[in-house]
């Protein structure tokens, strides 16, 4: 009864799409990263430079990168912050909301959600003229209170302060993801308990949390992909400090390689690192909560 | 196997294309017919250079070339080798910056022009020359502007400090001290961790050349004594904390220059441009010398910025972009448009005489102001740059953050043995030969 | 201060609940102190979008001045109105991007939602990758692919990578799967429709809602990117705003970054965006985990 050919027909601008701008781009970057270019003499000739097989050699040297590690590490630290604090921060936003005890839902919820439009690089602008000791206006009303603000930019501060960039921006989606979720939860299923006896919070922790589990299994997937991605905030916030290297993070290092120091081929080499890494990330999570969130059938 | 590779990606990328492609506007064959219509692309971030080559166009009527504004040096160079490199894209003219020219000779993005300009070396000072041909028979383009560094300094707070303008780095640090010492929040200067070319211009100053040719193979020489020097000079004055550690050109540095709490700048002679833009109230302030010396009786002097106008490999029209180049850099009525409207300090020796004689608006106080330029030109030191300016640069970031946050002076000259390490490493493991 | 409130909409509450649904202080300062997090960097730019250029870094942060309408009038008076063009351009790549990428995604996810074919897995799972795959790492390969056809700096070299969003392939299979009905489907097709008309007329009006979001959802994402229009386009001409808006902080160190201007221009921007989400708000129901969108 249904034509054959028909599934095919409605993913076939999906494909066709998906093979040219995601597909062959990464194979090509497979390909670069075991290219590299040989120089001869003084390289200054036109026919001074070829590009010749590398086999794993931009590998080696990516992943030997005395400052590769540390970044690793540092994204650790930082996803360590950042997704919990968002993602906590959502959640008890979103049942507060949820449960209805207030006048000020609506313009609260608008106000939290407002910072998703605003683009990264825009964002870490604002966020940078916040921190700069000299211009922040936080700064200064601490400071009229006779209280010393730490500069947010200085060594031990700095991953805190690209870290509450990207949980501004990112709260308040993920707050309406779980207030969708909330929503959806039928009444009855915690009137009972309410007449029962039991208080808000309970009642939250015991029947809404668990229902929401696998809203919440999904957000905390899109966070961990974006706190690995990290990307936007620290290169904008480079140039105000002398804490944040051009190595900060692996990402920073792909675009310095590429476009600073004109070397695309270990450039991609670390890519490929960086998105294998994430695909055994994300996956391992995923078979860790045993989350059928991602399954076929929904 | 690359080719063939890459073919099929392209093709996958034009069964999508091909649908909704726009019209190609590439040029076809080499100018052959001097009446031929040309269209030439120009890339450049100097302010208001569509409104120089309006002249050009004017006069042109057969070669019309359309400026494509750029963020900056360091973004137009990445897209540019990315062009190079993916065979099309690329603009047919292209402002480059001194340091980067033996990188785009390398990468082969620049065309040798030297037929097709003729002889210009008389027009120009010897250092711009020598940075556009790398000392040889080819010319990789004609250079545009330069940057003589030069002292920018309060002179009402030098007045009321009762501070003289100082002739050596001796008497810059003993005055950064007074200033420091009367008014703690003041500073006279700050060492910047996000400015290689600042740093680059100082070691210039001190007989430095971070690279060099001998025979067939290139020398690196960012960690020998005279850098070593001037490391140790700031290293020293940052951790007494009389010289503030924070990198210029932040919202914190405009601040600075704006409530007179940065009350000295060492800059260049593109300098009263920036001053101008980020503390216009405190036009009539400032005050300008040469840079303070190592040695007082034997004077010297270091470049910070400047560049160069470049014909790129991938241009269909050479010849016709090459006579544009040479107009913009040599006519006089392009040069007094360079400087009148683009705001930049032309290379070109005659500019002098023709283009610059009044002093910039923000330093109407200071008559002087191009006859010093000229002399801190004068006596800059030769100095030349290696096929990976980028790498020491960004490498300069890294290390010299590192040392600016720590405060201790010997992490300084700690950090040239990084950015040296990371220079000469990278240079062999791309296969250029290196010496020593 | 404890005064009863009206039960909100979506749930009735019994008249004899033990406990009545008061308004919570607690909750409303905590809910207060969220929103003021949130608004107090758009607050700053707001206010100092009003200040001329020695007043931004001379003045109290938060008091405002009067030249925001000098602000706007340099600002769209900078290279003949150029800042008004990235707008527009922003507009044409976020929205022509969203629209096409939303259509696509449609079809995609509907396909795999209510077919059975083979290949389906492996079409399912490569778009999951897809999803985690990072635009970064995307950019470079990207361009030089499309630099093999000649269409570097063109509209078509941001709008193309833009229409194939995996993400929204992904949403809008949770979509049709809620939102259509197999025995609706059915229906159409015993009345004869083909499967493209069964889409068109019958899925896809089911599945608006839906829709929207995932318009709105690849809008912002294509409007805040950054790294590929940087990479893609030489022309200034073409720029969108976040690429135009970080060249003018950018200048090279022998030009002042022009802090009014970038600062107008990001308040500016942040502008239609805010309108977009204040008029599409209910569509912002996106439920990831219980794979359903409530209208």
């Amino acid at each position: 009864m249904r034509t054959r050919g028909a599934p095919y027909a409605f993913l076939a601008p999906a494909l066709v799409l998906f093979a040219a701008f995601l597909a062959a781009p990464v194979l090509y970057a497979g390909y670069l990263s075991l290219r590299r270019v040989k120089v001869s003499g003084l390289g200054l000739g036109a026919g001074a430079r070829t590009e010749v097989w590398a086999g794993l050699g931009n590998y080696t040297r990516s992943l030997t990168d005395p400052e590769f590690v540390p970044s690793v590490l540092r994204v650790g630290a930082y996803g360590l912050v950042v997704v919990p604090v968002m993602l906590g921060l959502a959640l008890i936003l979103a049942l507060l909301l949820d449960g209805g005890r207030t006048r000020v839902g609506t313009f609260t919820r608008t106000s939290i959600f407002l910072p998703y439009a605003v683009p990264a690089v825009i964002a870490s602008l604002l966020w940078g003229f916040l921190y700069l000791p000299r211009v922040s206006p936080i700064v200064d009303v601490l400071d009229r209170v006779g209280i010393t603000a730490p500069d947010a930019l200085s060594s031990g501060w700095v991953l805190y302060a690209v870290a509450n960039i990207a949980v501004w921006g990112g709260t308040g989606f993920n707050m309406i993801v779980l207030y969708t979720a909330l929503r959806s939860i039928p009444t009855d299923l915690f009137e009972a308990a309410r007449i029962d006896g039991a208080s808000d919070i309970q009642i939250a922790l015991r029947i809404k949390i668990p229902i929401i589990g696998p809203s919440l299994i999904m957000t905390f997937l899109f966070s961990l992909i974006a706190t690995l991605q990290v990307f936007a905030e620290p290169m904008t916030l480079r140039p105000l400090s002398n804490t944040i290297s051009t190595t900060w993070t692996p990402l920073m290092k792909v675009y310095r390689d590429a476009f600073v120091r004109n070397d695309i081929y270990s450039a991609a080499a670390t890519s490929v690192v960086i998105a294998a890494a994430t695909f055994v990330i994300s996956y391992g999570f995923l078979k860790l909560v045993g989350s059928r969130a991602f399954s076929q059938e929904s | 196997m690359k080719k063939t590779l890459a073919s099929v990606f392209a093709a996958a990328l034009l069964l999508t294309a091909t649908a909704c492609s726009s019209g190609d506007d590439s040029d076809d064959a080499p100018a052959a017919d001097p009446n031929e219509k040309v269209a030439l692309t120009y890339w450049s971030w100097a302010p208001n250079m569509d409104k120089v080559v309006e002249g050009w166009n004017a006069a042109h009527p057969n070669i019309q070339v359309t400026v494509n504004k750029q963020d900056g040096g360091d973004p137009a160079v990445a897209k540019l080798l990315t062009a190079i490199k993916a065979g099309s894209g690329a603009p047919d003219v292209m402002q480059a910056e001194y340091q980067k020219i033996p990188t785009l000779v390398a990468a082969d993005a620049v065309a040798d022009i030297a037929k097709e300009a003729g002889d210009l070396k008389a027009k120009f000072p010897e250092s711009a020359w020598n940075a556009v041909t790398l000392g040889g028979e080819a010319l990789y383009g004609v250079p545009q502007d330069s940057g003589p560094m030069m002292f920018f300094y309060r002179s009402d707070v030098f007045d009321k400090a009762g501070v003289q303008v100082p002739k050596t780095w001796d008497e810059y640090a003993a005055a950064a001290r007074k200033i420091h010492q009367a008014n703690p929040k003041q500073y006279l200067g700050t060492f910047s961790s996000n400015d290689p070319g600042w740093f680059a211009g100082l070691s210039q100053q001190a007989g430095a050349s971070w690279w060099g040719v001998q025979g067939e193979s290139w020398t690196v020489a960012i960690n020998d004594a005279n850098t070593k020097k001037v490391a140790d000079f700031w290293g020293g004055l940052v951790q007494e904390g009389v010289i503030n550690n924070k990198p210029m050109y932040t919202p914190e540095w405009n601040a600075a220059l704006n409530d007179g709490t940065q009350v000295g700048w060492l800059g260049a002679v593109w300098g009263p441009g920036v001053l101008e833009g980020n503390a216009a109230s405190t036009k009539g302030k400032w005050k300008t010398a040469l840079l303070p010396n190592w040695d007082a009786a034997a004077p010297a002097n270091g470049n910070w910025g400047g560049s160069a106008t470049s014909v790129t490999s991938q241009s269909k029209h050479k010849a016709q972009a090459a006579e544009f180049v040479k107009w913009l850099n040599t006519d006089p009525a392009a040069l007094k448009a360079l400087a009148g409207t683009a705001n930049v300090y032309p290379a070109a020796t005659d500019a002098t005489s023709v283009a610059l004689t009044q002093p910039p608006a923000f330093f109407s106080n200071q008559p002087d102001f191009y006859t010093l330029a000229a002399e801190a030109g004068k006596i800059t030191k030769p100095f030349t740059y290696g096929p990976n300016v980028n790498v020491a640069y960004s490498s300069y970031n890294d290390a010299f953050g590192k040392a600016a946050e720590g405060k201790q002076a010997a992490g300084f000259g700690a950090a040239l043995d990084t950015i040296q390490q990371a220079t000469v490493g990278d240079l062999k493991n791309a296969g250029f030969t290196v010496a020593g | 201060m404890a005064v009863l409130m009206s039960p909100p909409a979506l749930r009735s509450e019994p008249a004899a609940l033990p406990k009545p649904r008061r308004v919570s202080p607690t909750a409303t300062v905590l809910l207060l102190l969220g929103a003021a997090y949130c608004l107090l960097p758009v607050l700053w730019v707001l206010i100092a979008s009003t200040k001329s250029a020695s007043e931004l870094f001379n003045t109290f942060t938060f008091l405002p001045s009067t030249h925001l309408f000098d602000n706007i009038a340099f600002l769209s008076s900078y290279r003949d109105g150029l800042y008004w063009r990235w707008m527009v351009n922003s507009a044409i790549f976020a929205g022509g991007g969203a629209a096409v990428s939303a259509l696509v995604s449609a079809m995609a996810g509907f396909a795999l939602a209510k077919y059975e074919f083979r290949g389906k897995r492996v079409v399912f799972n490569l778009v999951l990758a897809g999803v985690l795959v990072p635009g970064v790492i995307l950019a470079v390969p990207q361009y030089l692919l499309l630099a093999k056809v000649g269409m570097t700096n063109t509209y078509w070299a941001v709008l193309l990578p833009s229409f194939i969003s995996p993400y929204g392939i992904y949403l809008c299979r949770i979509f049709a799967a809620a939102t259509v009905p197999d025995e609706v489907l059915e229906a159409a097709r015993m009345d004869g429709a083909g499967d493209g008309r069964a889409f068109f007329r019958v899925a896809l009006p089911m599945m608006r809602g839906g829709l929207v979001t995932v318009f709105l959802f690849t809008f912002v994402a294509i409007w805040n990117n950054y790294m590929l229009p940087f990479i893609m386009l030489g022309d200034d001409k073409l720029f969108p705003v976040t690429v135009g808006l970080s060249g003018l902080l950018n200048q090279g160190a022998t030009q002042p970054a022009m802090y009014t201007s970038v600062v107008t221009g990001a308040f500016l921007s942040i502008i239609p965006l805010v309108v977009l989400f204040l008029s599409l708000q209910r569509y912002w129901r996106v439920d990831l985990g219980a794979g359903a969108v409530k209208m």
